[in-house]
């Protein structure tokens, strides 16, 4: 058996997972990377928009704050998230963003004197200060007060994501690809590392750590039109759920983003509509400027896509083979600007629709996108249910985002998140001393030895992976998509049940030898299911709309019985998640209220109940 | 009705015994929008599980699924069937270290390019979180970002003939790398100690201008551009120590 | 870093450098010399007379017995200096032809057709030059001889374009690789690499011709 041996195990080397590797460098702990792809090619690189923090320098940003940022954060999560979370975010956001500069990221910069702007398809004029030359910019996103997105053209994850590895690269941090997590190594109190599945050899290796933590990123791909990529699949989430102790916080909040195109559900960026783009319908009419006079196409994600699917199914869609979808509309903002600050929009439609978007529309529709659903940390991005285990990024549920996150704010949140626990991890990591049992790490590893074995020689059945996937991927469409109903969630849990059945009875048609992805696949496709029930069922029981969680049945947002946060476990030999409840925010600086778009009735929290949390910030 | 796509696949998985590398043939019905990535997921889920290939953002972004199609080194997700002749041939990119199929392993070779060129900002200032962040100029931003666009897909390095000759030649993501911080002025290392660099036949001296790189590259990366600065500026630096002794 | 990168730090060599450059001037110099080697031989087009006045030109001031040696060795030099480059092993050989086969890439081809174009000449305008530098003067009336014999005449229809390819690819690579030529001018560019290589070997064959009915 290979082992290898570090103070920090950090499983994912995206965003979250290298910046909480820097910290622990720094001080001197030996850290090691895992990844299932070169770290640059996570997904975050994938992010085009941008991140937002509160620098305040652009001419439409003037006057933003923390505290801004903050008050959109909450709204945004519709009153879902934490809210000590939130405020540590937006206070270190603005710091975060700065470091990048210093370490290397090439952000736009702020040019002064007169320019101009889209809104609402209309051309603005704005005037940036003289003063302000040369500091970082911002770019105008969904949901927020202010012009607050930092970016890099439109290839900010990309940047960051060079950036962050390079100073991987600097500090010397043992940075693995090709190496997959398939299980944790853990005692039932403590986690000591993991079981890994090599991407070169197909050998399995063990990790043993001090501290380890999980930054595997969002599991988009249990869903079937999704535009995650195709390592996006829960790894993370099922070797944390697998160990039956640590639960998955409000699996029923899934993010839908309004502009996946179609058919490949491949992302171009809010950005598009933050830069003055309009959506269009079947007559090539705006129409969000109906539902949401305010915000137009700018309200938040989860709105936009509910009102996008509403206006669907009014039969505003435009047909197409692939189904029906809207259109996204930039002609107005002209080649220059697409081909500098919306490349990577331009070059997607090129390749993949076939379409100038210079001159033509983008068809577009909701697809998923985040998942605000995640691994249960507390405030200190320590695991709950297991010592020495920590999470960040997009696998986490830090909970800042609560029922809907801000476009800008997961890229933001993977370094600044990965900041704040980096720095426990190093609390943590001093003076701590652990012993390895090695008859644990021993029996694992024999214990994922054997699941293999049984998958090669199809001891447990014949079952079709990519069959079994499929049908849990048609499920959660139907089910768990932008709305929810009862019935149809009760049908799709029903349903998941037996594919989860199914998933228990895999055999490989293939020989599973060296890097076989059916194997890989194979590995996963159990806790997936147990993923998708958690969502269907998270959902089911959540009779209440919050954020991205719309029951078309129960469509106000009922604070009085519903301000909570779902924790599901999953328990072994269980048919059903175990869903258990904590209370959404353990404080209040903005108390539970409206939005300010989206619409919808809201039965209001206890006041006695809001009141005892409130606190009060002398400033 | 698509037409019918016939694949010529090469095979060889190194971590079975036995194994010999050969070419298989697959065939597969077009439908519309058909890219290589729709096509490869097809094949292995519906005719042969174990065939082996990467992709990861399969948006033309992460550079995970490069491979060599019908002669060219370019990104699978990204290419359309409908552009490829109905016989589409699919070999694993040379020069890189053989994984299996279709998949090389860029990662180590990536990481080894980034501990030659330091591929980081070298400064002597430390971060100061109290303080308000460096300026720069937008342009300057601008014209880093353009060359930190390279998404390290290797397509340039397997169609750089030098590369294929010699081992140790750089190839032109690693030049373009150093020239992406010898235009950052946060970067503080003199012409001189990127000659130690790149000064030599295995970075910048050995190019031979077979501009495969610039042709190839699926970001359209101003390789060539930036190949030719830096052996002007690295040539007239030689020179001025030259005459400086 | 590893440890062994300690265990030979090497002063940064110029050495690289300098052959680069060398390689370059070399080839350069020896492009300016295939001019005006073109400019003396083919005047012959316009009466052998003024041919012969330049070679007694280049005789009288020395610079065909000194010169001429001295365009050898450049030769020599510019040789060994390229040839670090050319895979004379059948191992890099089967590579790069297999490389050039594979990516149907036009530079690619060029560089193959620079590499293998430089062998024949090597070879070919060594004896030339041998023959021409052993038998001064040059006269209009020596080279018709030479040339109506036959063998020179083929000799000279292999040589002729295997320069001109080596010497126009050659050109357009200096302005590549040193940057001369953006990637905007390169199409212009190689337009006109294509142009001086018609237009001197159409010249070159009619010398050749107007050799051969040299009465
Ligand atoms: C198309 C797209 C565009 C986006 N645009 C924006 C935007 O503009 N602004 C914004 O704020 N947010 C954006 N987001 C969201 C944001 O990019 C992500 O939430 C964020 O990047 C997640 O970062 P991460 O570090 O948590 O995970 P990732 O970057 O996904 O990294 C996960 C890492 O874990 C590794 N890994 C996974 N499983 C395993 C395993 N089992 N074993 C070992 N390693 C494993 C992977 O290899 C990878 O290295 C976008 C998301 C998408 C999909
Ligand atoms: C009259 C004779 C010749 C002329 C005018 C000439 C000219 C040139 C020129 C201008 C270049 C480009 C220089 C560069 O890329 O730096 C070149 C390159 C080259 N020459 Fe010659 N050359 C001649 C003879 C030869 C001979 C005899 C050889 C011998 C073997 C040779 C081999 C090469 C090679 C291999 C290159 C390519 C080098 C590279 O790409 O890095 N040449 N030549
Ligand atoms: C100093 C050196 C050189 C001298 C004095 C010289 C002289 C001559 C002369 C006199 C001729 C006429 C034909 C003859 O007399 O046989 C000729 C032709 C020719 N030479 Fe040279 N030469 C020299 C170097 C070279 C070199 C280095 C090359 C190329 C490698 C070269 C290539 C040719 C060719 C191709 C022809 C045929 C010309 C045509 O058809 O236009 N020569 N040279
Ligand atoms: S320079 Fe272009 S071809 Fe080369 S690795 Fe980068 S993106 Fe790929
Ligand atoms: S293909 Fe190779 S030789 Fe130079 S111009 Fe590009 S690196
Ligand atoms: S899969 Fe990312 S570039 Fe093709």
């Amino acid at each position: 058996m290979q082992t290898y041996y570090s103070d920090l195990l950090v499983i994912g080397a995206g965003l979250a997972g290298e910046r909480v590797a820097v910290d622990s460098a720094e001080k001197g702990f030996n850290v090691t990377c895992l990844s299932i792809v070169p770290a640059r090619r996570s997904h975050s690189s994938a992010a085009q928009g941008g991140m937002q923090a509160a620098l305040g320098n652009s001419a439409k940003g003037e006057g933003d704050c923390p505290d801004i940022h903050f008050g959109d954060t909450v709204k945004g999560s519709d009153w879902g998230c934490d809210q000590e979370v939130a405020r540590l975010f937006a206070d270190a956001s603005p710091i975060e963003m700065r470091r990048l500069a210093h370490w290397g990221v090439p952000w736009n910069r702020v040019v002064p004197g007169q320019s101009f702007y889209f809104k609402g398809g209309q051309k603005f004029e704005k005037y940036e200060k003289p003063e302000n030359e040369g500091l970082i910019t911002a770019r105008a996103f969904g949901g927020t007060a202010k012009w607050r997105t930092c970016y890099t053209s439109d290839g900010t994850g990309h940047a960051v994501m060079c950036t962050m590895d390079n100073r991987c690269a600097q500090l010397g941090i043992n940075v693995l690809d090709r190496k997959e997590a398939i299980a944790l190594l853990h005692d039932g109190e403590t986690c000591m590392g993991a079981i890994v599945r090599c991407l070169r050899t197909g050998q399995l290796e063990a990790f043993i750590s001090k501290a380890t933590a999980i930054c595997t990123g969002g599991f988009g791909r249990i869903y079937k039109a999704t535009t995650n990529a195709v390592i996006c699949d829960g790894g993370g989430h099922i070797i944390a759920m697998d160990t039956g102790l640590v639960p998955i916080g409000n699996p029923e909040a899934i993010q839908f983003h309004p502009t996946g195109i179609v058919p490949t559900d491949i992302l171009v960026t809010e950005g598009c509509r933050g830069d003055g783009g309009t959506l269009l319908d079947v007559n090539e009419e705006r129409f969000m400027n109906i539902y949401e006079p305010e915000k137009a196409e700018l309200a938040s994600r989860d709105v936009v896509s509910r009102w996008m699917t509403h206006h669907m199914r009014e039969g505003k869609g435009v047909k197409s083979a692939y189904g029906e979808h809207l259109w996204l509309d930039i002609r107005h903002l002209g080649d220059k600007h697409i081909s500098t600050k919306l490349r990577e929009v331009d070059e997607i439609c090129h390749h993949f629709l076939g379409v100038d978007p210079r001159t033509e529309l983008i068809p577009v529709r909701p697809t998923q996108h985040y998942t605000m659903a995640g691994i249960r940390t507390n405030k200190d991005g320590a695991v709950y249910g297991l010592k020495g285990l920590f999470s960040a990024g997009e696998v986490a549920c830090w909970d800042m985002h609560g029922f809907n996150r801000l476009g800008g704010n997961s890229l933001a949140e993977t370094v600044v998140a990965g900041g704040i626990i980096g720095a426990k991890i190093v609390e943590f990591l001093e003076g701590y001393e652990t012993k390895i049992k090695t008859d644990i790490v021993t029996q694992e590893y024999k214990k994922q030895e054997q699941r293999i074995q049984d998958l090669i020689s199809g001891r447990n059945g014949s079952e079709n992976v990519y069959d079994v996937r499929n049908d849990m991927q048609e499920a959660l469409m139907k089910g768990c998509f932008v709305f929810r109903n009862g019935p149809d969630l009760e049908e799709t849990v029903e349903t998941l049940q037996k594919v989860l059945d199914r998933a228990g009875h895999i055999g490989l048609k293939s020989d599973g030898l060296g890097v076989n992805h059916e194997l890989a696949a194979a590995l996963k496709i159990k806790g997936q299911v147990k993923l998708a029930l958690m969502i269907a069922k998270g959902a089911l029981d959540r009779t209440e709309s919050r954020g991205s969680h719309n029951r078309v049945d129960f469509p106000e947002r009922n604070d009085a019985e519903w301000l909570t946060r779902t924790l599901a476990y999953w328990k072994e030999d269980a048919t059903l998640p175990d869903l258990q409840y904590e209370d959404a925010s353990p404080v209040f600086e903005i108390p539970p209220g409206e939005r300010g778009y989206g619409g919808g009735t809201i039965i209001p929290a206890d006041e006695q109940f809001v009141k005892e949390r409130m606190i009060k910030k002398d400033k | 009705m698509g037409r019918e796509l016939q694949f010529e696949i090469f095979r060889y998985n190194p971590q079975k015994e036995g194994d010999q590398p050969r070419m298989q043939t697959f065939r597969l019905e077009e439908t519309q929008n058909m890219t290589l990535f729709i096509a490869l997921n097809r094949i292995r889920e519906e005719q042969d599980p174990s065939l082996i290939f990467d992709f990861c953002c399969r948006a033309g972004i992460c550079g995970a699924c490069a491979m060599v199609i019908n002669g060219r080194p370019g990104l699978a997700c990204q290419t359309k069937t409908k552009d490829q002749p109905s016989k589409i041939v699919l070999h694993p990119l040379p020069v890189f270290k053989l994984i299996g199929d279709l998949a090389v392993d860029t990662g180590v070779w990536f990481r080894e390019m980034y501990e030659k060129t330091e591929s980081w900002v070298h400064t002597s200032k430390t971060f100061d979180p109290t303080k308000e962040e460096e300026r720069m100029n937008n342009d300057v931003a601008e014209q880093i970002y353009e060359l930190e666009r390279c998404i390290e897909c290797g397509c340039c390095v397997s169609a750089c003939g030098t590369a294929r000759l010699r081992e140790d030649f750089m190839g032109a993501a690693a030049l373009n790398r150093i020239a992406r911080f010898v235009v950052d002025p946060r970067d503080e290392r003199t012409d001189k100690q990127y000659f130690e660099i790149i000064g030599n036949d295995n970075g910048v001296f050995g190019c031979m201008g077979l501009l495969a790189c610039e042709d190839v590259c699926p970001k359209g990366l101003p390789l060539q551009n930036q190949l030719g600065f830096l052996r002007r500026k690295m040539g007239i630096t030689a020179i001025k120590e030259i005459f400086r002794k | 870093m590893s440890v062994d990168a300690t265990l030979h730090v090497v002063r940064p060599s110029k050495r690289d450098a300098v052959l680069d450059w060398m390689q370059m001037l070399t080839g350069a110099g020896l492009i300016l010399f295939m001019w005006c080697h073109m400019l003396l031989v083919s005047s012959v087009i316009i009466s052998p007379k003024v041919m012969n006045a330049i070679a007694y030109f280049f005789e009288v001031t020395y610079m065909a017995q000194v010169g001429g040696p001295v365009i050898f060795l450049a030769f020599l030099l510019h040789f060994v200096l390229a040839a670090r480059k050319i895979p004379f092993r059948a191992e890099g050989q089967d590579t790069i032809w297999k490389h050039a086969k594979m990516m149907h890439h036009k530079d690619t081809w060029l560089w193959v057709v620079q590499a293998v174009t430089a062998m024949i000449i090597l070879i070919m305008g060594a004896i030339h030059m041998w023959v021409v530098l052993t038998d001064l003067p040059i006269t209009a009336a020596k080279s018709a001889a030479r040339i109506q014999g036959g063998f020179w005449f083929v000799f000279y229809l292999i040589l002729l374009p295997c320069v001109e390819l080596h010497v126009s690819i050659g050109f357009y690579r200096i302005g590549i690789k040193w940057g001369f030529i953006k990637s905007e001018g390169r199409a212009a560019f190689k337009k006109l690499e294509g142009l001086l290589f018609t237009i001197f070997m159409v010249i070159g064959i009619i010398t050749l011709i107007r050799f051969m009915f040299l009465a």
